[in-house]
């Protein structure tokens, strides 16, 4: 066990008395609770942490937060196995397994590291200059080879064990960053009564307040901080969610977070989440996210030990960790210097500060004295040495010359940059501030303010008072009565000029602009001079901003390159528009409980147990789960299992759910004038008692649903549609009530989920029933004739309907009850037909008895066929208007040889026909040419013995006795068949009226 | 065709409700006090009505003569004795009776006003309470169920878990606020899958509603 060295013995918010063992590569080191796995790393001296993304030099942590370019690792292993995770805002756990990732065979010993020594292939661009020939490779060789070298971590492959959420939120005030100015604004907010939602990403609140020693009102912030703290937890509509991320605003006020429940846990605990994701609806809100800090680019800014200096300071003053034994700074403004005071402060050495402005200040040099500092004042940092870790550096001061000095860590200060990323995500634009040297908002969303360091206000003072101020409008907005504003608490002085300088020239060696996909100034030189200027050109070009950090380090330096080759000014050369999220969000957390068997809701029958009970095997059909079939014990095969059902039907009894057909029920005085408009055929003459087949069109001409709809009233109708298009048709018929016809007297509701229905064919159906109906009930051919459609009652009283309406050609009955009696329905009819070998059948066997007797269903009404197209144009009603007949009248959709209807077998009846096979006459080239249509759908007649298909081709019925080819290229098929009669058996349809 | 002779059929023709086979009294979850409380709601009466054009007040003329309730005109819940009158759309309501028989002539009353449809056994429905609901509520519900801004009676036809639901709040309970939700009979069993996987957290005593009277 190493010791944590570089840890100080006091100091930081960490919990000494709470050690956390984790390891690093498979070694065992220890931390705090209140570390994050990079401030742990640091304790333990460990720099080298990762490997470049394409040159796979070393890496160290350059950061304290979100922006993390460099110590991307992976977290635990198998399934939770999660890459590119941030060290810096990982927070450590006892057991945290975490790995380095993109070297081969070691972070220390990377083979690929020789990427470096062949780096100028690898310029920017090099992709599309390296790798063009010959093109066949690209794929096959080159991609493969550039993704195994040029990689991040490796995602598990294994299905994720946790689960994720969705959840809603709304408030009066989202707050976004629990800073200073974040918590001011929450509060003032708070007071009034508001309801305000607080988020911040950390796990601790406080923001910066937590890595500096700042005053407030003479005492120790943490002190204010504490208190504000207390204050708001009381507050009953304030709600503080840490370990949350705002990734995302989107319209109307609405902002998409994740709350990392269950991250800073080896697993989640029982029954919480992994994450959740957040759709969060406020009325205000206010960005309080603070700024980012800025690097400089110089040879040598990627050696693990140089680092932010405000990170460093964080490392100081949170976690008690001091990240160098001896500091140089390097620093383009006042900023940097309470790193240096710091760091001294806590005991570290601080050899050297390098400021670039020119002459120091008094009072600057006063204080590097008394650091015992030497102070190179108009100085740069031009060099570093070391390879895995910092050495030292080469100072180049303000005559000139040259020198070098040891240190372990060169902390690095050029100003810093708003996190402003959410108020571009409704595409505002960011606008450059001259004085600030930086990018601050521009026009803000509807309902977003910008309070503190996120609006370009840097000091704590200014992040205090416009918390206040916004967080009370925000009150105000929300018709609440602000709270009395007591007074800005005071803060103690802080100095914030600055001189940034965007990068050091005239000195040698690889100087970094994006850390993460090892982009340096050269390859922005490139960039400009191969013509790749636009902001956008110039992302593509050489990749930078890209991947996990989307340049929040990197994109402004990129920028002021790009503008010192191009002649222009930073904001001529443009800005980055921030998308969401602003940092990676798993896919989980989006998903939330819908994935796997929960992607959508699954709708199950009524009677769906009991076919459970029969050993169902179920198939999709739209949201629902139907019976496919019911193999028995020793049928191996669905198509063994389908024969007998079939069979069974056929020569005795079968029954079939049809609860999931659609069932809308259609009242009013206009209800039979209705239907008359939506179906091709009419139904003003329909009796009551009666159903009838309907057919409708879609606007266009073209079938959109079938099925029966029985007149149980002179008003009063039920329609039945395909189990598929139920909802479509519910919202068709609606539209053409509500838009086309308002003035119809009807009212329309779906009753599908009302009634459980089930199908009983054969010979024996009647047989079945009249032990099932009551016996009031005449059900005799003569009293229930094919096609009534009657209330019944079953079981001694229970309300029930029968319909004498068949699919399978068979003598059959559709027989509904109330969906609490489905399954006493299914079992009532099976111990009826017992004596008859009742066999319950699937949507398969429906599908083969539907064929069989050459009925249309799914696969015909594809929506490209019309009515005439399926062999059913004389239910074209010529004495109505309906929708969709004059379209369907058009001039291409009756040419008469357009492909229609018609039944197809194969010459040699051992041969399997598919549906899908395209028809070309016998002799004729397989061109597109001599297309002459396709088969719609296939099945095996265990009638027939043979294979048996439905299709569409030219000329149709006429030619009824050729013979063609059915050819499938895609299935190696190619077989002649014989065009015949749709249908195969019963053609007279004696069964159905038996 | 000659009448058959009748198979004698010994099979008994009790219902099965919707959460028969989804959800059953027990609780599930964290342990230590239960944060939601569940009450299967089974036995009910339930009817949609939608008013012939012109015909509302006559309908809400009835309902308020039989029930003593007025039709809400807005997304309300009116209660009575043994019925509701749910808002479901514009001139559209559902009647829910306490027991299957519960609405005796009142239908037949009704539907020359209006189309009346029985529609008692095609949803499932559950109460839900508890310190924890709003909690639980809000990972399903995208409509802010804040005291404030769903107040009691109030009614909303919207989705959870993308089942399209119909909920209410009734008056609050010891432990706060108190909703009822309707999910489509067939999607029982998806809406259950969401709500163990969102209740759990905050542990969940589930309970089953006494039936009131034949079904």
């Amino acid at each position: 066990m190493s010791g944590q060295s570089f840890r100080l013995v006091s100091g930081g918010l960490v919990d000494r008395d709470r050690a956390l063992n984790f390891s690093f590569d498979g070694k065992p080191y220890r931390g705090f609770a209140g570390d994050t796995l990079a401030s742990a790393l640091l304790a333990n001296g460990v720099r080298l942490v990762g490997r470049s993304f394409k040159y796979h030099r070393p890496r160290g942590v350059l950061s304290a937060g979100p922006e993390e370019p460099n110590a991307l690792v992976e977290l635990r292993s198998g399934a939770r196995r999660e890459p590119n995770t941030r060290a810096t805002v990982t927070e450590l756990f006892d057991g945290l397994d975490a790995a380095s990732q993109n070297r081969w065979p070691s972070l220390v010993f990377d083979l690929l590291s020789l990427n470096g020594l062949v780096s100028p292939a690898l310029v920017a661009g090099f992709y599309y200059k390296t790798f063009m020939w010959p093109a066949a490779f690209w794929e096959k060789l080159y991609e493969p080879l550039i993704r195994r070298a040029a990689g991040l971590g490796r995602a598990a492959g294994l299905e994720d064990p946790d689960h994720y959420e969705k959840a809603f939120a709304f408030c009066d005030l989202l707050v976004i960053g629990g800073g200073p100015a974040g918590l001011a604004a929450a509060l003032a907010a708070g007071r009034s009564g508001a309801r305000v939602i607080l988020c911040d990403e950390d796990f601790c609140l406080g923001g910066r307040l937590l890595a500096e020693k700042r005053e407030i009102d003479g005492k120790p912030a943490a002190e204010w901080l504490a208190a504000t703290l207390a204050e708001l937890e009381n507050l009953p509509e304030v709600r503080i969610m840490s370990r949350t991320t705002v990734f995302g605003l989107y319209d109307h006020g609405i902002y998409g977070a994740v709350e990392r429940v269950g991250d800073h846990l080896p697993e989640p605990a029982p029954h919480q989440p992994r994450q959740r994701g957040w759709r969060i609806h406020a009325r205000r809100a206010i960005l309080a996210a603070g700024a980012l800090e800025r690097p400089i680019v110089f040879p040598g800014n990627d050696v693990p030990g140089v680092m932010l200096a405000g990170a460093a300071r964080t490392y100081v003053n949170r976690y008690g960790v001091l990240p160098g034994r001896e500091t140089v700074l390097f620093t383009a403004g006042d900023d940097g210097w309470a790193t240096a005071r710091d760091i001294a402060a806590a005991g570290g050495k601080v050899a050297a500060i390098v400021d670039a402005r020119g002459e120091a200040d008094p009072a600057r040099k006063a204080l590097a004295d008394k650091l015992g500092a030497r102070l190179f004042a108009g100085g740069v940092i031009e060099g570093t040495r070391g390879g895995r870790q910092l050495d030292g550096v080469t100072i180049r001061d303000a005559s000139g010359a040259t020198m070098a000095l040891a240190c372990d860590l060169l902390a690095v200060s050029n100003g810093w940059n708003p996190t402003l990323h959410l108020t571009s995500h409704q595409n505002g634009k960011a606008v450059w501030d001259e004085a600030l040297q930086c990018f601050v908002p521009g026009t803000l969303p509807a309902g977003l303010a910008v309070a503190g360091s996120a609006a370009g206000h840097f000091t704590l003072g200014q992040a205090l008072e416009d918390g206040a101020r916004l967080g009370g409008e925000a009150a105000a907005e929300a018709g609440l009565k602000p709270a009395a504003a007591g007074p800005v608490p005071m803060t103690d002085p802080e100095a914030t000029a600055l001189q940034p300088i965007w990068r050091v020239k005239g000195a040698k060696g690889k100087a970094f602009v994006d850390y993460q996909n090892d982009v340096t100034d050269k390859d922005v030189e490139l960039a400009a001079r191969e013509g790749f200027r636009p902001v956008e050109h110039l992302k593509r070009y050489t990749t930078l901003g890209m991947a996990t950090d989307q340049g929040k380090t990197s994109n402004l330096s990129g920028l002021a390159i790009m503008a010192e080759q191009t002649g222009k000014t930073i904001p001529q050369t443009g800005t980055t528009t921030f998308r969401p999220p602003y940092t990676p969000v798993a896919i989980g957390a989006l998903a939330g409980h819908h994935r796997g068997k929960e992607f959508r809701p699954v709708r199950l029958a009524p009677t769906h147990d009991w076919s459970k009970e029969q050993g169902a095997v179920f198939v999709e059909a739209g949201q629902w789960l139907r019976a496919q079939y019911y193999p028995k014990p020793g049928e191996n095969d669905w198509l063994t299992t389908v024969n007998r059902e079939v069979q069974a039907v056929r020569a005795g009894v079968g029954l079939c759910d049809v609860s999931t057909l659609g069932k809308i029920d259609i009242q009013g005085a206009d209800a039979a004038e209705f239907l008359e408009r939506v179906y091709i055929n009419g139904w003003k003459a329909l009796p009551v008692g009666k159903a009838r087949y309907g057919l409708m069109l879609r606007e266009d001409g073209f079938v959109m649903d079938d099925g029966t709809t029985s007149r149980l009233g002179d008003s009063h109708f039920l329609m039945t549609t395909t189990t598929a298009n139920a909802g479509k048709v519910m919202q068709h018929l609606e539209f053409c009530h509500q838009v086309l016809w308002p003035e119809l007297d009807i009212r329309m509701v779906s009753v599908s989920e009302q009634w459980a229905q089930v199908a009983v064919a054969g010979p024996r159906a009647r047989e079945t029933l009249r032990a099932v109906v009551d016996p009031a009930h005449d059900i005799s051919n003569e009293a229930f004739p094919y096609l009534a459609a009657r209330a019944v009652t079953v079981g001694g009283g229970i309300p029930a309907r029968l319909f004498r309406i068949s699919f399978s050609g068979e003598l059959a009955y559709e027989l509904a009850v109330a969906a609490d009696h489905g399954d006493a329905m299914m079992r009532a009819l099976m111990r009826a037909g017992q004596p008859f070998g009742i066999t319950p059948y699937g949507t398969e066997a429906l599908g083969v008895m539907r064929i069989e007797k050459g009925h249309v269903a799914g696969n015909e009404l594809n929506g490209q066929t019309t009515p005439r197209d399926l062999g059913l144009g004389k239910m074209m009603s010529a004495k109505k208007d309906y929708l969709g007949r004059l379209m369907a009248g058009r001039q291409a959709l009756i040419e008469k040889d357009r492909p229609s209807f018609v039944g197809f077998r194969p010459v040699d009846p051992t041969q399997r026909l598919r549906a899908g096979a395209h028809f070309i006459g016998i002799g004729k080239a397989d061109i597109m040419e001599n297309d002459e249509g396709y088969m719609t759908s296939v099945a095996y007649s265990p009638h027939l013995n043979h294979w048996m298909g439905l299709g569409l081709i030219k000329g149709g019925a006429a030619r009824i006795g050729e013979r063609v080819r059915a050819y499938d290229p895609v299935r190696n098929g190619d077989i002649v068949v014989e065009i015949c009669s749709p249908v195969f058996v019963d053609p007279e349809g004696a069964r159905l009226h038996g | 065709m000659a009448e058959i002779a009748t198979v004698s059929t010994a099979v008994s023709w009790a219902p099965r409700g919707a959460w028969a086979g989804i959800a059953q009294p027990g609780s599930f979850g964290a342990t230590g006090g239960a944060g939601v409380l569940a009450t299967l709601l089974d036995g009910f009466g339930l009817a949609t009505l939608i008013a012939a054009p012109g015909a509302a007040p006559a309908l809400s003329r009835i309902v308020e003569a039989r029930l003593g309730i007025a039709l809400p005109q807005a997304p309300k819940i009116a209660s009575g004795q043994a019925h509701d009158a749910i808002w479901a759309g514009p001139d559209q309501w559902l009647l829910r009776a306490a027991s299957r028989d519960g609405f005796a002539g009142l239908l037949a009353e009704l539907a020359p006003h209006g189309a009346v449809s029985d529609q008692s056994d095609a949803r499932a429905a559950v109460r839900l309470s508890g310190p924890r609901v709003r909690d639980l509520l809000a990972k399903g519900v995208m409509l802010d169920l804040h005291p404030a801004a769903f107040a009691v009676g109030d009614v909303a036809l919207t989705s959870i878990a993308h089942v399209g639901v119909q909920i209410w709040r009734l008056a609050d309970g010891p432990d706060g606020s108190v909703f009822e939700i309707l999910v489509p009979r067939s999607m029982a069993g998806s809406f259950w899958a969401w709500f163990t996987a969102s209740a759990a957290e905050f542990g969940c005593a589930v309970t089953a509603a006494p039936v009131a009277g034949p079904r």
